[in-house]
C-alpha cells in the first residue's frame, strides 16, 4: 500500500517506521527542514521517502505523486492543517482513505466527511477513554468511534452489582443496534457465543450502530450491563 | 447548428450545446476512471440532499446514454440552475462509491440545450 | 447587516470601523487580546476574544442574528480562513461570506465551496467590503460623458440559470465578464449565469442602481 504521512513529528515518524516495517510504499511530507531527511534527528528511515514541502498545498501534492497513494494519514500538530490536507486529498484527489489527527478535542465534530475524513484519531480523547477504562468498573467506556462517528465500540467492566452476571450472551436483553464483539477475562479474550455466560468482573467489548434512536440504544446498553 | 457541439442524451436524442463550451475532451460517464481527471457531460434526472453530521448536502444524479454519477455539493441544499432536467459539464476527479462515480465539489457549467431530433 | 470579522490584523482592523461607518453592526474575533489595540479607543463595534472556528463563539458574536449576517474571515492564515468561512456558510448558513486567502491555486479550490476570497496580494479593505456586501453596487468605471457605467455585481439569485443575451437584454446594457470559481472569463451569448458568478456589467448610468430590482421584476430563470 501506498502511504502518505502529512507531519513529520514523533507521531509521524512512528507511523512511517512502523509502516515501512510492514512493507508499504511509505513518503514522509513536513514543511520543517529539520525533521524531514537528513537532517532529521535520528536520521533516514529505510523504506520512508522524505519529503519537504506543504501538504496543504496541491501543486506539492500533484508532485510527489497523490495520484497513486491509497491512504493520507493528516497526522501534524495544527487541526487546520490536517483539516485542509484531508479536504484536498479527498476532493481534489479521491483518496480512498483519509486517516487525520485531532489535536484539540474541541475541533473533533470537524473531522468527519465534509472535511474528507474517514477515520480521526484524538490522543487526548483515546487517553481519557483509557484513564477511565481503567478506573471504572461498572460504568460504560466508548474506546472508539468508526465510520464518522456512525459506529461507536464501548467497553463495560461487569461489576458485582450487574443485572447481566451469570446470564448467557444472547440473553443480555442488548438492543438490536448493539453486538458483544468480544469478552475479556482474566487478561485472555474471549470470542462469545449466544450460549457464553458473562462473569463479574469480565470486560463487555460492545459494537454499537448509531441510528437515530441514539440515546434509547445507549441507555438501553446500560440497563442491560450497568443496571 | 454547426456552429453547436453535439451530444447525445439519456434517450439516444441528440442535442447541441453552446460553442462555448469546449467539448472536445469530454468523456462518456460509462468511461470515468476514477482518480483521474475528466469531463463530463450529464442530465441531472434526481437530486436529493444527505444529511451528514448535521450539515446538508446536495446530492445530484447525471446520466448520459452510456452510465450515471453522482455530483455531491456540500453544505447545500440546493444550487441555482441545477434542476431536473438541466444538462450539466461537470469537471474533476471522482472517486468510486459502489457502481458509481462521485464527484465532490466540482467545477461545472450549465448547459443550454438546443434539442434536435437526431 | 450584522458583521462578524475574524482576525483584527491590518485588514480586520481597516474594515471594522469602516463597516460601522456604513452603518452596520460589527463583532470582531482575535485570538489574541491584544489586537484590538489596532481599532482605536473610539470602536463603537464589539470584540470578542475566541477561535473564530469554534461554533460557541460565532454564536456569541450573533452569528445567528436575524436580518442578516455577514463574515469576513481575514486572520494571517489560509487555512484558519478556510475553517471559518465554510464553518459561517455551511453550518450556520451565512451566505456572504469572503475569506482572504494568500494562495492563489488554493483560493480556487475555495471558490467551488461557495466561499468568496480575496487574494491577499490584490487586497484592500474597500475590494473585501466590496465583496462582502453584494447590495453595495460600485461602480467600476463611468465614461467621461457619465452616460455609461461598468457596476460588478454578484449575479441576484433571481438572473441564476438566465442566458447572457437575456440579461443584456433585459438591462439593455452589456454583460461583458464573468468572475467564477476566481477566473474571469468573457462572455458568449450563450453562457448562463450560475450561482456565486460575480458579473461585470456596462449599463446605462441611469440604471445602474436598480438592477437587482429589474430582475426582481423579470420573470427571472429557468
Amino acid at each position: 500500500m501506498k502511504v502518505l504521512i502529512a507531519g513529520a513529528g514523533s507521531v509521524g515518524r512512528h507511523m512511517a517506521e512502523q509502516l515501512a516495517l510492514s512493507g508499504h510504499d511509505v513518503r514522509i511530507v513536513d514543511v520543517e527542514p529539520s525533521v524531514v531527511g537528513d537532517k532529521a534527528d535520528g536520521g533516514p528511515i529505510d523504506g520512508v521517502t522524505w519529503f519537504l514541502g506543504d501538504a496543504c498545498e496541491v501543486g506539492f501534492l500533484n508532485k510527489i505523486g497523490i495520484e497513486t497513494i491509497d491512504v493520507v494519514a493528516a497526522v501534524t500538530g495544527d487541526d487546520e492543517d490536517n483539516l485542509v490536507i484531508s479536504l484536498l486529498s479527498k476532493q481534489e484527489f479521491a483518496v480512498p482513505r483519509v486517516v487525520a489527527r485531532v489535536n484539540n478535542p474541541k475541533n473533533e465534530w470537524m473531522f468527519n466527511e465534509m472535511w474528507g475524513v474517514d477515520m480521526s484519531v484524538s490522543t487526548p480523547h483515546l487517553l481519557t477513554a483509557l484513564v477511565e477504562e481503567a478506573v471504572n468498573v461498572g460504568s460504560m467506556v466508548r474506546l472508539l468511534s468508526l465510520e464518522g462517528g456512525k459506529t461507536h465500540l464501548v467497553e463495560v467492566t461487569l461489576a458485582p452489582d450487574s443485572p447481566a452476571l451469570k446470564k448467557e450472551v444472547g440473553g443480555l436483553g442488548l438492543p438490536r443496534e448493539a453486538a458483544v464483539v468480544a469478552l475479556v477475562r482474566a487478561g485472555h479474550v474471549i470470542v462469545p457465543r449466544n450460549d457464553t455466560v458473562v462473569q463479574g468482573g469480565d470486560e463487555v467489548l460492545v459494537l454499537v450502530s448509531l441510528g437515530s434512536e441514539a440515546e434509547a440504544t445507549d441507555a438501553a446498553i446500560r440497563a442491560a450491563l450497568v443496571g | 447548428m454547426g456552429l453547436f457541439s453535439r451530444k447525445k442524451s439519456t434517450n439516444g436524442e441528440v442535442i447541441a450545446v453552446s460553442p462555448s463550451c469546449h467539448l472536445d475532451d469530454v468523456v462518456p460517464i460509462g468511461e470515468i476512471v476514477a482518480r483521474r481527471r475528466v469531463r463530463v457531460v450529464g442530465e441531472v434526472v434526481r437530486m436529493k440532499t444527505r444529511p451528514a453530521q448535521g450539515v446538508a448536502s446536495l446530492a445530484v444524479r447525471i446520466e448520459d446514454e452510456t452510465g450515471a454519477a453522482t455530483v455531491v455539493f456540500t453544505g447545500r441544499r440546493s444550487i441555482g440552475g441545477v434542476s431536473l432536467g438541466r444538462l450539466l459539464l461537470v469537471e474533476g476527479v471522482a472517486m468510486n462509491r459502489g457502481d458509481t462515480p462521485e464527484f465532490t465539489n466540482p467545477e461545472y457549467t450549465l448547459l443550454p440545450r438546443e434539442a434536435t431530433k437526431a | 447587516m450584522h458583521i462578524i470579522v475574524v482576525g483584527c490584523g491590518r485588514v480586520g482592523s481597516t474594515i471594522a470601523p469602516e463597516l460601522i461607518e456604513a452603518g452596520h453592526t460589527v463583532c470582531v474575533i482575535d485570538r489574541k487580546p491584544t489586537s484590538f489595540r489596532r481599532l482605536g479607543s473610539q470602536f463603537a463595534g464589539d470584540t470578542l476574544v475566541g477561535v473564530g472556528f469554534d461554533r460557541d463563539v460565532l454564536r456569541a458574536a450573533g452569528i445567528e442574528r436575524p436580518g442578516g449576517v455577514a463574515v469576513a474571515a481575514v486572520t494571517s492564515g489560509d487555512n484558519s480562513n478556510i475553517l471559518i468561512a465554510r464553518v459561517a456558510r455551511e453550518m450556520f448558513g451565512v451566505e456572504n461570506v469572503v475569506a482572504r486567502i494568500y494562495d492563489p491555486k488554493r483560493a480556487r479550490i475555495y471558490e467551488r465551496l461557495g466561499i468568496t476570497t480575496v487574494a491577499s496580494v490584490a487586497w484592500t479593505a474597500a475590494r473585501v467590503t466590496r465583496k462582502l456586501l453584494p447590495e453595495s453596487v460600485q461602480p467600476t468605471w463611468t465614461d467621461p460623458t457619465a452616460s455609461f457605467q461598468l457596476i460588478e455585481q454578484i449575479v441576484p439569485k433571481k438572473a441564476v440559470g438566465m442566458r447572457v443575451d437575456a440579461v443584456e437584454e433585459l438591462l439593455g446594457g452589456r454583460l461583458v465578464l464573468i468572475q467564477r470559481n476566481g477566473e474571469m472569463r468573457m462572455t458568449d451569448p450563450a453562457m448562463l449565469l450560475q450561482d456565486g458568478d460575480r458579473a461585470h456589467f456596462l449599463v446605462p448610468a441611469d440604471t445602474a442602481n436598480q438592477l437587482t430590482t429589474m430582475f426582481d421584476r423579470a420573470e427571472g430563470g429557468h
